[in-house]
């Protein structure tokens, strides 16, 4: 389903020159299975996330979504993809309904066909109370709940979470982790970053850690705790990125 | 691009802007009260407004001959104005002149207190004016005059003098107001005088002009009208562009909705267009009900003002005629497209809405001259001012307005092409930055110059940025104009050569080889410095050989529908005329420009320009600057085609050895041909339907035209087959629009 291999993004910075952000990362990710990205903030993992979705081209290497290349094929790639990430707000000026309709019709999909779809949306997010309630009106559980309709409303096979939870209290985020893991059954490939361990271990059957640029391991839960000898992920996380960084250190002090 | 995303993402945006209520205060609210507010103050206060009298201090008021009467008690007489009323705008504090020697005292103490305000104006009466006039009069009478006589006399007698303050308002009314009196009152007294000698009145005014005004009242009033009008509506148009373009770009950036909508399947120039259409939609309705509601104040208020004033005016106040609103209407639109393009494309370079508030200034700064040049009195519709995006625009939609159709039509061309280029260049650089990342997600940096200037050399690529390179265009072209209109026009060959390879040299190929040796790394490739295919060089000549007919037909065309000013063509021919052999000429006018003219735009600036990633818009773009640089119009517009031509063979053949062989052989040709067509033309077998005579020169004839161009097109698809080196961006969009077509079957 997604395929990301040796995949590079620089920026250019007036002070730093050349930043690389994502550095030269490979990962894949199947169908009905759940992938986590877990890092820290500045990891690299909303511009992994970004360069699936389209919204970043890559500098360097590759990654297909569904077989369609994101650099070259990026029109067919969105439509293969649903992204919701703390960036995607939704409109003020716009109902729920509103919203969720016009990005249905910009997937174009029948009418009919989408009326039908998002009444079925409707009722299974249980928005229907927030149906002609306007962007600006809406609290940020209902903003993020629209958020997930509208990138569901064309039915993707790839789903894009990115730091879907932030800011959400414990029952909306709850419902939403529950959401997510439903998705996983009805067959979705889904892609879901965060920085908090508990949701990783709830939900991901594969994990990759990252840190500035590089994932440092990946595989499922078991194997991350088995190749460490560690059983408690937070324990493991904070040994991954702090022996990195005295790696790093000693590397820039040798030089 | 789908048509259906387009109208889906244009009909949420205006049905978003409705529900935004300031945006509804600014294009509905504010233009619907705004004037008839306005108006209302006005009246207003134009009814408590009054004319102060002003204050004058008459010395010597004694001295003043009694007939005709100057003075009435405090005012002056009143058969002296034009309106009865006006004497009381006039009051008068008599002075006694002083006794003796009128002289320098008087005078300083006078001034002094006009300087000081205690009165408005001060009017000296010399000691004997009333008597010497007097006298004078006698003497009239008596007709003991010769004709040499009095006029002598009249010279002798002193005038009264005005002391007036001009740096004071109040102060210059009053001097006005009073000469106008001194000057009626002068009349009357030749009239009294004609009178007493028995010389009828008319002598003095022995004939009468006639005045007849031949425009009817609906072009008179289509006349006023075409310069307001087209002012209003332009000033609307951008500030009816410029708020809702801040909201769709760099507000939506602000509030986040801008990734959500690049993650839909929309594609960028769908959003793009979907954007552009309702900024357009804004603009226009801005426009219209502005025009709307200052028409209807206007004439109401005009008509309130007549009622009250009774105000005699032979200015022809109404509404203009139906015909001048239509074209108004018309040209609207391509105005608005321009303006909607221009704000779209600064407003998505914004970070939010309050940087973007900080860009209409500069946008008003460049527009503002471009829309008030047209109003000035010299400026008409020309070769050059055509080709002005905005003021050729205005000019012509003036000549529509007052119907001179003809100019309207010559110009039509032109001025269209270059607003519809300009639009669309708007257009694609809106495009091109939603497609830029580094714009939409542009953060805050610290700008600091060292760290800038470092960045620049540390960090740059191979080839120059599509920054550098309009850059080094803009720098070109201001270098061009700035310094060479300090020097003076050479009057002979030496001076004209030494100018020409200096400016070429010094404007053109100095600043490119610089700037590739700073601020690229691979200079070489940069200026396209490479060994071409063999052949291509001998295609180039042959090509340029073919092309040039056509070349020659071209410019004679735009000479005979734009002439040269005569002045310039002497001087050219004059000049060339006078280089010492053909050789030294060609190596002057073909072969130096040939290679500095290609170093700076095929060289730096195109390479730079092909990061755009679309080939022809860098060719095109490239031209443009190509044609500007040559300064004269008429000059401009066979130099940017041919530059078309030059930039295809730069992205073809990645050399610009074979560029430099085009522009050198197509010089060489256009030189030779002015050399010697003239001489030989007669002698040339065939020469008949090879060559015709036209009014302003020797032309190919059309047969010829047309063979060596289908010729030409041939060598250009030979060059079209070649290898050609594409930029990683120009791969990228190639790639991209194979998955259109693949998206749409």
């Amino acid at each position: 389903m997604i395929q990301v291999s040796e995949l590079t993004k620089t920026y250019s910075d007036l002070r730093r020159g050349q930043f690389v952000a994502v550095d030269r990362i490979s990962f894949h990710a199947m169908q009905g299975e759940i992938f986590g990205l877990l890092g820290p903030n500045g990891a690299g993992k909303t511009t992994v996330l970004r360069i699936l979705s389209t919204i970043l081209r890559p500098s360097a290497g590759s990654a297909t979504v569904n077989g369609y290349d994101v650099l070259t094929e990026p029109a067919l790639v969105r439509h293969q993809i649903g992204f919701v990430s703390a960036n995607t707000a939704v409109y003020d000026r716009m109902t729920a309904w509103e919203l969720v309709e016009y990005f249905g019709r910009l997937y174009g999909i029948e009418r009919s066909l989408l009326r039908e779809r998002m009444e079925n949306l409707f009722e299974r997010l249980k928005m229907n109370d927030i149906r002609d309630l306007l962007g600006s009106k809406m609290s940020t559980g209902m903003k993020q709940k629209v958020s997930i309709a509208r990138a569901l409303v064309h039915d993707p096979p790839v789903l894009i979470f990115d730091e879907a939870t932030a800011g959400l209290d414990v029952l909306v985020g709850r419902a939403l982790l529950d959401t997510i893991s439903e998705l996983r059954n009805q067959g979705k490939c889904i892609i879901f970053s965060t920085h908090i361990m508990r949701e990783v271990e709830r939900l991901c059957d594969q994990i990759a850690v990252m840190h500035r640029g590089h994932v440092l391991s990946a595989g499922t839960l078991h194997e991350l705790i088995e190749q460490h000898e560690e059983d408690d992920m937070e324990e493991l996380f904070f040994r991954l990125i702090s022996d990195y960084d005295t790696r790093h250190e000693l590397a820039s002090v040798e030089r | 691009m789908k048509w259906s995303n387009v109208q889906l993402i244009f009909l949420r945006e205006v049905r978003d802007q409705l529900r935004d209520r300031r945006t509804l205060f600014t294009i509905a609210v504010l233009p619907i009260f705004l004037y008839p507010l306005l108006g209302m103050i006005f009246i207003q206060v134009s009814q408590f407004t009054r004319q102060y009298p002003a204050q004058i201090h008459v010395v010597g008021a004694e001295q003043l001959p009694m007939a005709p009467q100057l003075l009435d008690g405090e005012r002056f007489s009143a058969e002296l104005f034009d309106f009865a009323d006006e004497s009381n705008l006039l009051e008068v504090t008599p002075y006694p002149g002083l006794d003796g020697p009128v002289g320098d005292e008087l005078t300083a103490m006078v001034e002094q207190s006009v300087r000081d305000g205690e009165c408005d104006a001060v009017l000296i009466v010399p000691a004997t004016f009333g008597q010497q006039l007097a006298e004078f009069r006698q003497k009239l009478a008596r007709k003991s005059l010769r004709r040499d006589q009095a006029s002598d006399i009249i010279r002798q007698i002193p005038g009264p003098k005005i002391v007036y303050d001009q740096a004071r308002d109040e102060s210059r009314v009053a001097r006005d107001r009073l000469s106008r009196v001194l000057q009626l009152w002068r009349e009357k007294m030749g009239h009294t005088y004609l009178a007493e000698n028995q010389i009828p009145l008319a002598v003095a005014r022995p004939f009468l002009a006639e005045e007849t005004d031949v425009a009817p009242e609906a072009k008179k009033r289509a006349a006023i009208w075409s310069k307001v009008l087209p002012f209003v509506v332009l000033i609307w148009a951008l500030t009816g562009a410029f708020y809702p373009a801040i909201d769709l770009c760099a507000g939506e950036k602000e509030r986040g909705t801008l990734e959500t909508l690049l993650c839909s399947p929309a594609q960028r120039s769908e959003i793009v267009w979907g954007k552009l259409l309702t900024i357009m939609l804004f603009s226009m309705v801005t426009s219209l009900l502005n025009l709307l509601s200052m028409g209807l104040t206007a004439g109401m208020m005009m008509r309130q003002l007549q009622a009250f004033q009774k105000i005699v005016t032979d200015m022809p106040l109404g509404l203009p005629p139906l015909s001048s609103l239509a074209w108004l209407l018309v040209a609207l639109v391509p105005i608005s497209a321009l303006f909607s393009a221009l704000s779209l494309a600064l407003a998505a370079l914004a970070r939010s809405a309050k940087e973007g508030q900080y860009y209409l200034m500069p946008l008003l700064l460049v527009t503002m001259p471009l829309m008030v040049l047209p109003s000035l009195p010299s400026v008409q519709l020309d070769p050059g001012t055509s080709l002005i995006p905005v003021t050729g625009l205005m000019l012509m939609l003036r000549a529509l307005m007052e119907s001179d159709y003809s100019a309207a039509a010559l110009y039509a061309l032109p001025v269209l092409a270059v607003t519809g280029a300009c639009c669309l260049l708007a257009i694609r650089w809106a495009v091109d930055q939603f497609n830029n990342e580094s714009v939409l997600f542009r953060e805050s940096e610290q700008f600091e110059s060292r760290a800038w200037l470092r960045h620049l050399v540390r960090d740059r690529g191979d080839t120059p940025t599509v920054g550098q390179a309009m850059l080094c265009a803009l720098f070109i072209l201001l270098l061009r104009f700035f310094i060479s209109s300090q020097f003076s026009l050479p009057a002979d060959w030496t001076g004209l050569a030494t100018l020409t390879v200096l400016t070429q040299v010094a404007f053109f190929a100095i600043p490119a080889l610089l700037m590739a040796g700073m601020l690229t790394r691979k200079p070489g490739e940069t200026l396209l410095l490479r060994t071409p295919r063999w052949f291509s060089l001998p295609a180039a000549v042959l090509l340029a050989v073919l092309l040039h007919p056509a070349a020659i037909s071209l410019s004679m065309l735009i000479q005979q529908t734009y002439p040269l000013p005569e002045q310039i063509e002497q001087i050219s021919r004059t000049l060339l005329s006078g280089a010492p052999n053909l050789w030294v000429l060609i190596l002057v006018i073909a072969v130096v420009p040939g290679i500095c003219e290609e170093l700076a735009f095929r060289g730096f600036i195109l390479s730079g320009l092909r990061h755009l990633g679309h080939r022809w818009w860098a060719i095109v773009l490239s031209s443009i600057f190509f044609g500007v640089a040559h300064g004269i119009v008429q000059q401009s517009i066979t130099a940017t085609v041919l530059g078309v031509v030059i930039g295809y063979l730069a992205v073809q053949s990645s050399s610009l050895f074979v560029c430099i062989l085009f522009h050198v052989t197509h010089n060489s040709l256009a030189i030779l041909s002015q050399e010697f067509l003239q001489q030989y033309a007669q002698r040339l077998p065939g020469s008949d339907w090879l060559l015709e005579t036209s009014e302003v020169g020797i032309v190919y004839t059309w047969p010829v035209v047309t063979v060596t161009l289908v010729m030409a097109l041939g060598v250009l698809q030979w060059f079209r087959h070649l290898p050609q080196q594409l930029y990683a961006e120009e791969r990228l969009q190639e790639a991209l629009s194979h998955q259109t077509a693949r998206a749409t079957t």
